[in-house]
């Protein structure tokens, strides 16, 4: 875009600069002047149907969508006139008057549009007296999406998405006029990686998704940005989550992982794979230190790890390359392999670091890659080859420490368990659950990215660095904790990260 | 000596206000006996908990979710009362209902009337109109925190 002309035009007065073939919308939006909308979307074709974008443009005789009227030199715009206010309170009414206003019952309630815009622009009262239609409240389309066609505004973002993003277009309106509603076209149901996103782009409650649904209102989720850690595309998301009231005192729940915009790497959108990332933060996961496959309360992991550090001594110095085994992952950010790199090969001078991921899945073609870890360039950055262990370069050891569950993914359990049986001290890092719990001596409960800050770089190199979205729980410690508390230990240079 | 002096001055102020409260009453009482004064009545001890004054009908006293026709609690679990609660005592879950018409119901609604205030915003916010405080109910002493959690779903 800034190669093309940029021509200038007034927008409420203010003198604004856009780029030629922007949209009035979008140029407003540029300089600060928000104008409502249902149907139009930055990343999807123009539809221009639902009429609440319209502004008074001077010299035209009647009102124009600003979503499809583009920036001319010159042009004066106005976007807060009695006459706009009017079209827009008339826009609302039409789209209220088949609305079932149901919001006590909608999950969409507290962020949809027509909510907000009906406080904002509307505040008008129903001049109705005809019954409402009744139509379909709870379609089942596929995917875990519940359609609610009441209250469907018919902006069919939904079926434009369907139709560009994934290219599948499940999605159509059916019949004319008063009778049109959305729907899957029959026995196709909606079925494609990116399905998640209609519940995002959807601007009222017609599509819900069944993960989300009854189980909290949007008003208590507090939303906090991360970088979402299941392929190495690192999409932006948003992590919304509740800790404390409503729900019990201490408790904290991730609800529902969304899509944040970053038009570098996923614009608007995230897969489904992401999206089920939250039951990767809350279930499965490790609450408290495990000694011989036994959670063992009141100890916590700072004391734990001196027995780490113990079992590391017993090996002297000349043994050590050979003596003490490294399984590392690429889940762990930038910071803390650079940690790991300082502490386990220039301050122990070990040659055993090995790397366990979870295994490559298929790429999508879109954002989805086949490589399920999100720091894999980071690996290679922070000067690590990495390699999977064979198990008899594990089971040599005498000390093995192992960061994340995934070497049960690569190996046989029974093999992995008569190798680690002949090693004296063996330990596990790791934030979830899983068939290595019972080989380790001692299990190091650990947070998942969305707990942690740091940084990760994508499969195009991308860097990005995010900031810790939600607390982890009590005596869960994030990698980069442990590994500079097992540096305090062994006295060795942590590089100035302190033990915390 | 002064210091006697005053503590006798007080004790007679007290017994007059005693004796004029009665004597007020008395008067009251008769007047009404015979049928004069009828709507001033003079003051009368209520023995509690034998007998009972009635409550105002806005008094706010513990809670209720109103019934639908059915006998099914008419709460659609919208937590507008878990939003507005000051006192943060109310917990909500919502379940599905297979009536489409319905699609929302409380599996879990509990007050903690450890932690109410009695302040009645949940009566106002509930867009249904289901939680009420109007049950009369104002002995809800417990010898247990567990005692004081009040299930509404369930009658």
């Amino acid at each position: 875009m800034s190669g093309l002309k940029r021509v200038g035009l007034t927008i409420d007065g203010l003198k604004v600069q856009a780029a030629e073939g922007t949209s009035i919308l979008k140029a407003a939006e540029q300089a600060g002047v928000v104008i409502p909308h249902f149907c139009y979307h930055p990343a999807l074709e123009i539809e221009g149907n639902c009429r609440m974008c319209v502004v008074e443009i001077e010299g035209l005789p009647k009102l124009e969508p600003s979503c499809s009227a583009l920036v001319r030199e010159g042009l004066v715009v106005r976007t807060s006139t009695e006459r706009v206010r009017e079209a827009r309170k008339d826009v609302l009414a039409f789209l209220l008057a088949e609305h079932p206003l149901d919001c006590p019952i909608c999950d969409k309630a507290g962020e949809c549009r027509l909510q907000d815009y009906y406080d904002r622009h509307g505040l008008t009262a129903s001049r109705m007296v005809e019954p409402r239609e009744r139509r379909e409240k709870k379609l089942a389309i596929g995917r875990g999406l519940i359609l609610d066609r009441e209250r469907c505004v018919l902006c069919t973002r939904c079926v434009r998405f369907l139709r560009q993003m994934p290219g599948t277009g499940e999605l159509g309106v059916f019949e004319r006029g008063l009778r049109s509603e959305v729907g899957i076209f029959e026995d196709a149901p909606v079925d494609n990686g990116y399905s998640g996103n209609l519940v995002d782009i959807c601007p009222v409650g017609a599509i819900t998704a069944e993960d989300f649904r009854f189980k909290t209102r949007a008003w208590f989720l507090a939303r906090k940005p991360s970088v979402c850690p299941h392929c190495g595309r690192g999409c932006a998301v948003t992590v919304e989550s509740v800790s404390g009231y409503p729900l019990a005192k201490g408790e904290r729940r991730v609800y529902r992982i969304t899509a944040r915009e970053n038009p570098a790497v996923n614009g608007f959108w995230i897969c489904d794979l992401g999206r089920d990332g939250r039951r990767d933060i809350d279930e499965g996961r490790h609450a408290r230190l495990m000694k011989a496959g036994v959670p063992v309360a009141g100890l916590s992991w700072q004391t734990a790890l001196a027995d780490v550090a113990a079992a590391i001594r017993t090996v002297p110095g000349p043994e050590r390359s050979a003596g003490i085994a490294v399984v590392l992952n690429g889940r762990l950010t930038c910071e803390e392999l650079a940690l790991a790199k300082r502490l386990f090969v220039a301050g122990l001078g070990l040659s055993k670091v090995y790397f366990a991921d979870r295994k490559p899945g298929s790429a999508d073609g879109l954002l989805l890659t086949a490589e399920r870890l999100p720091n894999g360039r980071g690996v290679l950055e922070a000067g690590f080859a990495p390699r999977l262990p064979a198990l008899d370069e594990i089971a040599a050891a005498d000390v093995l420490l192992v960061f994340g569950p995934y070497l049960s993914e690569h190996l046989a359990e029974e093999a992995l368990a008569k190798a680690w049986a002949g090693i004296p001290s063996k330990f596990l890092f790791s934030a979830h659950e899983g068939p290595l719990d019972r080989l380790a001596d001692i299990v190091f409960p650990v947070a998942v990215p969305a707990e942690k800050s740091g940084t990760y770089i994508n499969v195009d190199g991308t860097r990005q660095t995010f900031a810790q979205a939600v607390k982890p729980a009590a005596g869960v410690a994030a990698e980069s904790a442990i590994l500079a508390g097992l540096a305090n230990l062994l006295a060795l240079d942590a590089g100035g990260g302190d033990a915390r | 000596m002064i210091k006697a002096w005053l503590v006798v001055k007080e004790l007679l102020r007290g017994a007059g206000i005693t004796s004029r409260h009665f004597f007020v009453n008395m008067t009251f009482h008769t007047l009404r006996l015979f049928g004069i004064k009828t709507k001033r009545r003079g003051a009368v001890t209520i023995q509690y908990p034998e007998e009972r004054k009635e409550l105002s009908p806005r008094h706010r006293s513990l809670h209720r979710i109103r019934p639908r026709d059915d006998g099914r609690p008419s709460c659609v679990a919208c937590m507008l009362c878990v939003t507005v609660c000051p006192s943060e005592c109310i917990s909500v879950e919502a379940a599905e209902d297979p009536d489409p018409e319905v699609q929302k119901v409380p599996a879990k609604f509990v007050v903690d009337l450890n932690r109410c205030c009695f302040c009645g915003f949940c009566v106002e916010a509930c867009p249904v109109d289901a939680i009420r405080m109007d049950t009369g109910e104002i002995r809800l002493a417990s010898k247990t925190r567990a005692g004081l959690e009040a299930r509404l779903d369930k009658p």
